[in-house]
C-alpha cells in the first residue's frame, strides 16, 4: 500500500515539475503578428521572421494576408476593438481616419531617428509619414507606375525607342494598333483603363492627368484641405486623350483585353502599371521580349507613389520587439531580397540595388529617380477612395460616350458635374476648400 | 421557506393553466417544447433580430466603421439617399432586375415543371439537369458567365459568331451589362422555381385531371382551369422568394464588376452592391443602414402587395 502511494506521489511530482517548467517555458515566449493586405508579401514576412528567430528564439511570428479590400474591413473592424495585430502593412491613406482618431500610436524616438537619417528615404516619402509635428509609420515598399511596352512589336512597327512625350506616345500607338479584315481592333496600341468597378479606373486617369497638369484632388487655401483638382484645362485633355484613343483614332476599344492580360497575351504594345508585373510575367510568358520606360512627359513629368508603411498598433503588448522586428524588413538585405523576389519597390534610398537592376533591367524605370521626376500620391484623406470611386464610374460612362469627343461643351459640363460630386464628398468629410 | 414559497408560486402556475382547460399533461409537453426551442431561439435573437433591430437604430445616426463617436441625424440619412443619384440609380436598376428575373424565371419554370410532370424514363435526370446551376456555388458561377461573355475570347460570341453574329462586348456597355447579370441569374434560378412548381403540379388530386379528360376538356383547359388555380398558392410562394433574391442580388453584380475586363460598376449598380459599398468600403455604416431599411421596406410591400393580389383573385 505504502508502495503504491510512493509512486502516485512521485508520479504527482513529475506531473507538476513538468507543468511548473513548461509553464516557464511559455512564460518565456513572446508573441508578434504581422498582418498584411498584400498576400503575395507572406514569404517576405517569413523570411524576416526566420532572421528575426535567430536573435528572438522565444518570439513566436504569425502572419496574417487577406487581400486588400478585405484587409482594409477587417483593419476598421480590429484597430478601434484593439484586436488587431502588433505590426500591421498599411498605405498612407488608409491609415489616416485611425491616426485621425488616435487610434495609432506615434514612432518612437529611435525609430523617427531611423527614418530621418539623411538619404535614407526621399523627401516626397518622408513627407507622407508625418501629420503636423509627428511622425506615424515606417515606409516600407512602395508601388510606382512606368511604362511597359513589347519591344517586338516596335521593332515591328519601326519605333526605335519608347515613346518620352505624350505626344509621341499617342502617335505610336496609333502606328502599333492592329485590326482585322472588318476594321475591328485586334490588337491596342496602347491599353488604357476603360472599364471595371473600384477606384483603379480612377487611379489609371491620373497617370496621364497628371502629366497633362491636372490631379484628382488639389490643396484648398487652408492646410488640410482640399477640391476637385481636374475641372479645368488639363482634365479636359487628360478625358479628350482617353476619348480620342476610342473614338477618334482607335487604338484602344473597351471591347478588347486589357490590363497585365492583354500585354502577357501580346493583345497590347504598351500599358502603365506597378512593378509586380515583372514577376508576373516572369511566370507567365518567360520569353516576352519587353522593356519598360519612364512614364512619359507632357506640361509636366510624373508618376504615382504610393506607399505601404509598417504602424506598430497600440494593442502590442510588445511594441518595442515590434518595432524591432519592423526596422528589420527595411535592413539592406531584406529590401533587396523583397525587390529580387517579391517584386514591390523598395522604400529605401540609401541602399544600392544595381545588382538587381542588373539582373532584371526593366527594374531600373521604377527605381531610379532622374532630376524633375515628380512624384505624387493619394491623398491621406478618408474619403479619398470614395471619391476616386464614385469619379471612376463617371469616367468608365464617359469612354463609352462618342459625343463627348466632338462636343467641349458637353466635355466640360460633364468635368464640373463630377467636381461638384467630388467637392460634395469633401464638404462632408469636413476637408473641403476652395 | 423558499421551497414553499417556489412550491407556491409553481402551483400558482399549475392552476393558471389548469383553469384555463390545459391539462397538466399537456403543460408538460408545452415546457418541454417551449425548453427545448429555447436555445435555438436565443440563438436566433443574437444573430438575427438583435442586428435587424441595431440596423434600425444605426439609420437615424451618422455612424463610420472604426469612428468610436455617432451622431444622432434623425431622418437625415433618409433625405440624403433620395437626392443620391448612385441609390437612386441603385433602385432603378434593381427594380428592372428583379422584374425580368422574377417574371421570365417563374415563366420558364412553369413550363420546364408541366414539361417534366409527365413520368417519363428520363424524367429524373433532366431535373437534376435543371438543378444543378442552384446547387452550384455564385462566385464560380459568375466567374464562369464572365468567361463566357467575354468580348474576345467568349463562348457566346463564339457561338453567335456560326449565324453571321458580330461579336458583342456584353459586359461593356450598360444596355448590355444588366441584360447579361439578368440572363445569368435567371439560368441560376429556374432550377429552383422548377422544382417547387413541380412538386405542386404532382400534388394536383390525379382525379380532377381524369375527371377533365372524361369531360373532353383540351390541354389549354385543363391547364388555365385545373392547374393554375390549384397552383396559385405555390405560384404566390415562388413569386415571393424570387422577389427577394432578386431585389437582395449581390454576388454576381460583384464579380461581374471587378477588373479591368468588368462591366461598368454604374451600368449594374444594385441595391445591396450599394449597401456593400457605403457600408464596407466606404465605412459609411449609419448610411448603408438607411438603404437597408428601404430595401426591407420595398421587400415588404411588395409581398405584402403579392399577398393581397392572391386573396382578392382566391
Amino acid at each position: 500500500m505504502r508502495k503504491k502511494l510512493l509512486v502516485v506521489l512521485l508520479v504527482l511530482v513529475a506531473v507538476m515539475m513538468f507543468a511548473f517548467a513548461n509553464g516557464q517555458e511559455e512564460n518565456n515566449k513572446e508573441e508578434l503578428s504581422v498582418w498584411t493586405g498584400y498576400p503575395e508579401m507572406e514569404p517576405f514576412y517569413q523570411h524576416v521572421s526566420e532572421q528575426f528567430k535567430e536573435t528572438h528564439p522565444n518570439v513566436e511570428i504569425t502572419l496574417v494576408s487577406h487581400p486588400l479590400r478585405e484587409f482594409e474591413q477587417k483593419l476598421s473592424a480590429t484597430i478601434p476593438a484593439d484586436t488587431v495585430g502588433d505590426i500591421i502593412e498599411v498605405s498612407t491613406y488608409a491609415v489616416k481616419k485611425f491616426v485621425d482618431a488616435g487610434m495609432i500610436p506615434e514612432n518612437p524616438k529611435d525609430v523617427v531617428d531611423f527614418m530621418t537619417a539623411p538619404g535614407r528615404f526621399s523627401d516626397f516619402v518622408l513627407s507622407n509619414e508625418h501629420y503636423g509635428d509627428k511622425y506615424f509609420g515606417l515606409p516600407q515598399f512602395l508601388g510606382r507606375t512606368a511604362l511597359f511596352y513589347n519591344k517586338d512589336m516596335f521593332k515591328a512597327a519601326g519605333i526605335e525607342n519608347p515613346p518620352t512625350t505624350f505626344d509621341e506616345m499617342y502617335e505610336d500607338a496609333k502606328k502599333l494598333a492592329k485590326y482585322d479584315d472588318n476594321n475591328k481592333l485586334t490588337l491596342s496600341g496602347h491599353s488604357l483603363r476603360l472599364s471595371g468597378s473600384g477606384s483603379g479606373l480612377g487611379e489609371k486617369f491620373w497617370f496621364v492627368l497628371f502629366p497633362m497638369g491636372g490631379s484628382i484632388l488639389e490643396e484648398g487655401a487652408t492646410e488640410g484641405t482640399y477640391h476637385a483638382g481636374y475641372n479645368n484645362d488639363a482634365g479636359f485633355n487628360a478625358v479628350r486623350y482617353y476619348l480620342d484613343a476610342v473614338h477618334k483614332d482607335n487604338w484602344d476599344s473597351p471591347e478588347i483585353k486589357h490590363d497585365a492580360e492583354a500585354f502577357e497575351l501580346g493583345l497590347t504594345a504598351m500599358f502603365f502599371r506597378e512593378s509586380w508585373v515583372i514577376g508576373d510575367a516572369a511566370q507567365k510568358v518567360p520569353d516576352l521580349n519587353y522593356g519598360t520606360a519612364f512614364v512619359p512627359s507632357a506640361a509636366r513629368w510624373g508618376r504615382i507613389t504610393n506607399i505601404e508603411n509598417l504602424y506598430v498598433t497600440r494593442a502590442s503588448k510588445n511594441p518595442e520587439l515590434a518595432w524591432e522586428f519592423a526596422k528589420l524588413c527595411l535592413s539592406p538585405e531584406n529590401q533587396t531580397w523583397m525587390l529580387d523576389n517579391i517584386g514591390w519597390l523598395p522604400s529605401r534610398t540609401d541602399v544600392d540595388f544595381s545588382a538587381s537592376i542588373a539582373k532584371t533591367p526593366q527594374l531600373a524605370a521604377f527605381i531610379d529617380s532622374p532630376e524633375g521626376y515628380d512624384e505624387f500620391g493619394y491623398i491621406p484623406i478618408s474619403c479619398f477612395d470614395e471619391l476616386l470611386t464614385k469619379f471612376s464610374e463617371r469616367l468608365s460612362s464617359a469612354y463609352l460616350n462618342a459625343k463627348l469627343d466632338t462636343d467641349d461643351a458637353a466635355l466640360r459640363k460633364w468635368l464640373a458635374d463630377a467636381a461638384k460630386e467630388t467637392n460634395e464628398i469633401l464638404r462632408k468629410a469636413e476637408v473641403f476648400g476652395e | 421557506m423558499r421551497n414553499k414559497n417556489s412550491l407556491g408560486s409553481s402551483n400558482w402556475l399549475e392552476n393558471f393553466f389548469l383553469t384555463r382547460g390545459v391539462s397538466r399533461n399537456k403543460l408538460k409537453q408545452y415546457i418541454f417544447v417551449y425548453v427545448s426551442i429555447l436555445p435555438i431561439f436565443c440563438i436566433y435573437l443574437v444573430l438575427r433580430i438583435f442586428p435587424i433591430v441595431s440596423n434600425f437604430v444605426y439609420s437615424f445616426f451618422r455612424a463610420e466603421i472604426g469612428n468610436p463617436t455617432a451622431h444622432f441625424v434623425g431622418f437625415q440619412n433618409f433625405i440624403d439617399l433620395f437626392r443620391d443619384q448612385l441609390f437612386l440609380l441603385s433602385l432603378k436598376n434593381t427594380t428592372i432586375f428583379a422584374l425580368f428575373v422574377t417574371f421570365f424565371s417563374v415563366i420558364i419554370s412553369l413550363g420546364v415543371a408541366l414539361l417534366l410532370s409527365r413520368k417519363t424514363k428520363y424524367g429524373p435526370f433532366m431535373e437534376t439537369i435543371y438543378f444543378l446551376p442552384v446547387i452550384t456555388p455564385m462566385v464560380p458561377v459568375a466567374v464562369v458567365w464572365k468567361w463566357i461573355y467575354d468580348p474576345t475570347y467568349g463562348l457566346l460570341n463564339y457561338i453567335l459568331s456560326f449565324f453571321n453574329i458580330d461579336s458583342v462586348a456584353w459586359l461593356v456597355y450598360p444596355k448590355t451589362a444588366l441584360i447579361a447579370i439578368i440572363i445569368m441569374s435567371i439560368w441560376k434560378v429556374v432550377g429552383y422555381n422548377m422544382i417547387i412548381l413541380l412538386v405542386g403540379i404532382r400534388d394536383i388530386p390525379e382525379i380532377y385531371l381524369e375527371a377533365a379528360q372524361i369531360d373532353g376538356a383540351t390541354r389549354t383547359q385543363v391547364l388555365h382551369r385545373i392547374i393554375m388555380p390549384l397552383l396559385r398558392p405555390i405560384m404566390l410562394f415562388v413569386f415571393v422568394i424570387s422577389t427577394i433574391n432578386s431585389y437582395n442580388v449581390f454576388t454576381q453584380v460583384f464579380i461581374m464588376t471587378t477588373g479591368s475586363q468588368g462591366a461598368p460598376a454604374g451600368a449594374v449598380r444594385t441595391l445591396v452592391y450599394d449597401i456593400y459599398e457605403n457600408g464596407f468600403r466606404y465605412f459609411k455604416t449609419g448610411y448603408a443602414a438607411s438603404e437597408a431599411i428601404i430595401l426591407f421596406l420595398i421587400i415588404l410591400a411588395l409581398t405584402v402587395l403579392q399577398f393581397r393580389v392572391s386573396k382578392e383573385e382566391d
